[in-house]
């Protein structure tokens, strides 16, 4: 039962982290320099009336709390209000520019899986070899690149130069979109890859070094069964843990990217509301970026027991 | 205001977004003699100036034009910018039509008239179908017009309605607007934005959500609005029953697709994968003129890159240094390198053509009158020195926008060391920058910015009415009280000669103070790729179907 009343804990927490966020991204836009009023009026000489009744129809002349609890009830209820820059619903704003960003990331993960969990663990088993520090220095130089560089030199060669992937856009259509996502998938996870490959050797080799790993080798267990069952097994509890971090991680990079290629998600989005002080759409990205925090980590607490037994509920490691 | 101010096609690596409304974009030779050559003096790079390119051989399927930048909306409230404009003109109509030679004549109103010095009349036009099948009536007119005056829509576009007391139907096909004071500048506007006719049933209906990417629009033009994929591209499809024969579309349907980044859209041009587009960077200039994907085409413009004065409590709060930093701004230079000679050192803050309804010889001895201020460093430094600002700090705001906006920014901040002030270089977001002509606590502490600044209509006004004393557009609060009464009898004032002389002067007030740095005119360009022709090339695209006359090349 202490496993039920830990994820009850670990979920409240999670209620309580959201509703704090929601206040203080609430009342940041108080201490944000400029005023959305100035937006709403462009190209005008608003009358003293007209800016007031600007301020009543957006509700900027009742008190913050008022307007906070307006804002969170809509929030409850999923509306988000409306953008002033799109003339839309905040919802339907980002629910149009959610999927590329949805897919970005995705590729991005699948890239940092595959790469990042594979040269980690080739560079545990084949120790102190060449390849062990092949990966060593590519990790080293991945890591102290950041996404915009990246985006910046994989433009240039790939899309530019050599003209195989396009340089900007989203693309349509299946293949059109993976082929849009490619370079910017690569340079957003660069960084990410890097971290994980580390993660991964140095997790497996503490394994690999256990010594009911070498009992088991020693006594003859299949070498294949061994790695799975113990080393593989073990390691990945700090693998989870990282790519929790690494999810939202990587929605805030998106940002970076997406404007160097010139894709819109939502990570364009936010660079372009923040200047334009379009502040509802601004409130609804922070959010939902702190939320997925919260949430995979939330997850990644509740699943860890799962992953490893060692782990007693509400206990550490051992 | 009438100006807009737009960004133009941005090139850089990180800042790919665009932005939205601030400076217009770059363009204009104030000097209308089409098919006229001309090469700035010393810069020995001739363009040639094209009324109308080749007529189309026939139609099309289908064509891919790319914008600089995704509108926002395409509301015509709030379509201030090049982006949304160059999109709507080929979809919604206006009461009158802004032609390629800027001049107007009927649009969806067949007849209009002046009967006193405060009412405007309009005879709407018969037999003209929205794109839903629904008939135009003056219902539809008056509800249209009523939306610039809503303080709850908001609309940018209410300073052309300032005067307005009243807009009514008078008429099963009548509509009368009232004005509280003679404005000789507002049926001049009804050929653009702000005499927009949408359906009065549509916006009911769309309400908030009139214009967004999911409700589009319903207007009368020979394109009807088909789809908008955020992020992606917009569509629309040839409109069938559209009533003015002539300008039927050649093209079933044109694709726009959004590519801030510069180039991206130069390599788009070269590949084919994209047709054509207005605003070139001007350091593809010489790449697309001789391309062989396709042609560059120069048209008349009536845009000035100028340099507003932000604050006039700084060091330049002096007019003398003012006229300093002008004369030390080396304009011709800026020209040559910036866009490759094709422009004019501006002698005012509009071009040529905004007084195209005064005689030539009128024209010719307004623009003799002017304060000239030909480069002289020296004299410059001289000027500067007695003023007494030496060693005092300027802060220039500029923005990774192209190549152009950099080194204009670098020539005006070489100028302002030149007269002893200490330039301080700003650079922000596009889409920051773009805040600087609607956010005032996003112009604090700026000095200077640039903006590239075009007329909607063809009037001296529609530029100096942004300088008028608490004017919005008026960024660093001059006020001079010769100018405004000026300025004020020519808005007052409909007779060609009276209301030219009135502008005339209040012109020569601004030139003499310049609380704007006029830096240079340059042409509107156009690319159009190999598949497609028949584009009239000028700065009316922003409200006139230029898409409808793109058909086949062969």
């Amino acid at each position: 039962m202490s496993l039920a009343i830990a994820a009850l804990r670990r979920l409240l927490a999670m209620g309580a982290t959201l509703l704090v966020t929601s206040f203080l991204v609430f009342s940041s836009l108080y201490v944000a320099p400029g005023d959305p009023v100035s937006f709403l009026v462009r190209g005008r000489s608003p009358s003293p009336a007209e800016l007031a009744a600007i301020r009543r129809q957006f509700g900027f002349d009742q008190p913050f709390f008022v307007r906070y609890w307006h804002w969170l009830e809509g929030v409850l209820h999923g509306d988000f209000g409306r953008s002033y820059l799109f003339h839309q619903s905040v919802g339907e704003v980002i629910s149009s520019r959610l999927p590329a960003s949805l897919l970005l990331v995705g590729v991005s993960t699948l890239l940092i899986a595959v790469v990042g969990i594979g040269a980690g663990a080739l560079g545990a088993l084949r120790r102190g070899t060449r390849t062990d520090k092949g990966v060593l220095l590519l990790v080293t130089v991945g890591a102290a690149v950041p996404s915009f560089a990246a985006a910046i030199v994989l433009r240039s060669v790939f899309g530019v130069r050599l003209g195989w992937f396009p340089t900007v856009g989203n693309g349509s259509g299946v293949l059109d979109q993976l082929q849009h996502v490619a370079l910017p998938a690569v340079a957003l996870s660069v960084t990410f890859m890097a971290l994980v490959t580390r993660v991964t050797r140095t997790a497996m080799l503490d394994e690999l070094g256990r010594e009911h790993v070498e009992v088991a080798l020693s006594r003859g267990t299949p070498r294949w069964s061994v790695l799975r069952r113990h080393v593989f097994r073990n390691a990945l509890g700090p693998i989870v843990t990282v790519s929790g971090l690494l999810v939202s991680g990587m929605l805030v990079s998106t940002a970076i990217v997406e404007t160097a290629f010139g894709m819109s998600g939502i990570g364009s989005l936010l660079v372009k509301c923040v200047d334009q002080l379009d502040f509802q759409v601004v409130q609804a990205l922070v959010l939902l970026v702190v939320a997925v925090f919260v949430v995979v980590n939330t997850l990644v607490d509740l699943l860890y027991p799962l992953i490893d037994p060692r782990v007693a509920a509400g206990g550490g490691a051992r | 205001m009438s100006t807009s101010t737009s960004t133009r096609p941005l090139r850089r690596f990180l800042l790919a977004l665009s932005a939205l409304c601030a400076l217009a974009l770059t363009a204009c030779s104030g000097t209308a003699d089409p098919g006229g050559s001309h090469g700035s003096a010393g810069t020995g790079a001739a363009y040639k100036l094209t009324a109308k390119t080749p007529a189309s051989a026939g139609e099309l399927d289908s064509f891919t034009w790319s914008l600089f930048a995704e509108p926002t909306s395409i509301d015509y409230a709030y379509a201030f910018d090049y982006p949304p404009n160059t999109v709507l003109a080929n979809v919604c109509e206006s009461l009158l039509r802004w032609n390629p030679d800027l001049t107007t004549s009927p649009g969806l109103a067949s007849r209009y008239a002046n009967p006193t010095p405060t009412t405007w009349v309009y005879t709407i036009r018969s037999g003209v179908h929205f794109h839903d099948g629904t008939t135009l009536t003056a219902d539809d007119v008056v509800a249209s017009l009523r939306r610039n005056l809503d303080p709850k829509v908001a609309s940018y576009w209410s300073y052309p309605y300032r005067n307005v007391k009243s807009v009514d139907k008078t008429g099963p096909m009548q509509v009368t607007v009232t004005l509280s004071t003679p404005d000789s500048t507002f049926n001049k506007y009804m050929a653009a934005s702000p005499g927009t006719v949408e359906s009065a049933a549509t916006l009911k209906k769309d309400g908030k959500d009139y214009g967004n990417p999911a409700k589009g629009v319903n207007c009368t033009g020979p394109f009807a609005f088909s789809s908008w994929k955020a992020g992606q591209s917009l569509i629309l499809n040839r409109f069938d029953g559209y009533w003015a024969k002539t300008l039927r579309a050649k093209s079933k349907q044109v694709k726009f697709v959004f590519l801030p980044d510069a180039t991206a859209r130069v390599n788009a041009f070269e590949t084919g994968e994209v047709d054509g587009g207005w605003m070139v960077p001007a350091n593809s200039y010489k790449k697309l003129g001789s391309s062989s994907a396709g042609k560059l085409y120069y048209g008349q413009n009536t845009t000035v890159a100028d340099e507003v004065v932000n604050n006039l409590k700084g060091p330049l709060g002096k007019a003398d240094v003012r006229r300093a930093l002008l004369m030390a701004i080396d304009r011709k230079g800026i020209i040559k390198a910036g866009v490759a000679g094709a422009g004019e050192v501006a002698d005012s803050l509009v071009t040529r053509n905004n007084w195209n309804a005064s005689p030539k010889s009128t024209v010719d001895g307004l623009l003799r009158e002017l304060p000239a201020y030909p480069y002289d460093p020296a004299k410059a430094k001289q000027l500067a020195a007695k003023a007494g600002v030496s060693g005092q700090k300027v802060v220039i705001a500029t923005s990774p926008l192209d190549s152009q906006t950099t080194i204009i920014t670098q020539a005006v901040a070489q100028a302002a060391t030149a007269i002893g002030l200490k330039p301080e270089i700003d650079t922000i977001s596009p889409d920051k920058y773009t805040a600087l002509f609607t956010d005032p606590a996003a112009r604090k502490g700026i000095d200077l910015f640039l903006t590239f600044w075009y007329t909607s209509i063809t009037d001296p006004l529609d530029m100096y009415g942004s300088l008028q004393t608490g004017a919005f557009s008026n960024y660093g609060k001059w006020s001079n009280p010769q100018f405004d009464a000026a300025l004020s009898k020519a808005i007052g004032t409909s007779d060609p000669a009276a209301h030219a002389a009135a502008a005339a002067k209040a012109q020569q007030i601004a030139m003499d103070e310049l609380p704007w740095l006029p830096l240079y005119t340059e042409p509107v360009n156009v690319f159009l790729g190999k598949r497609i022709t028949g584009v009239q090339p000028s700065i009316d695209y922003l409200y006139y179907p230029w898409a409808a006359e793109i058909g086949a090349q062969r």
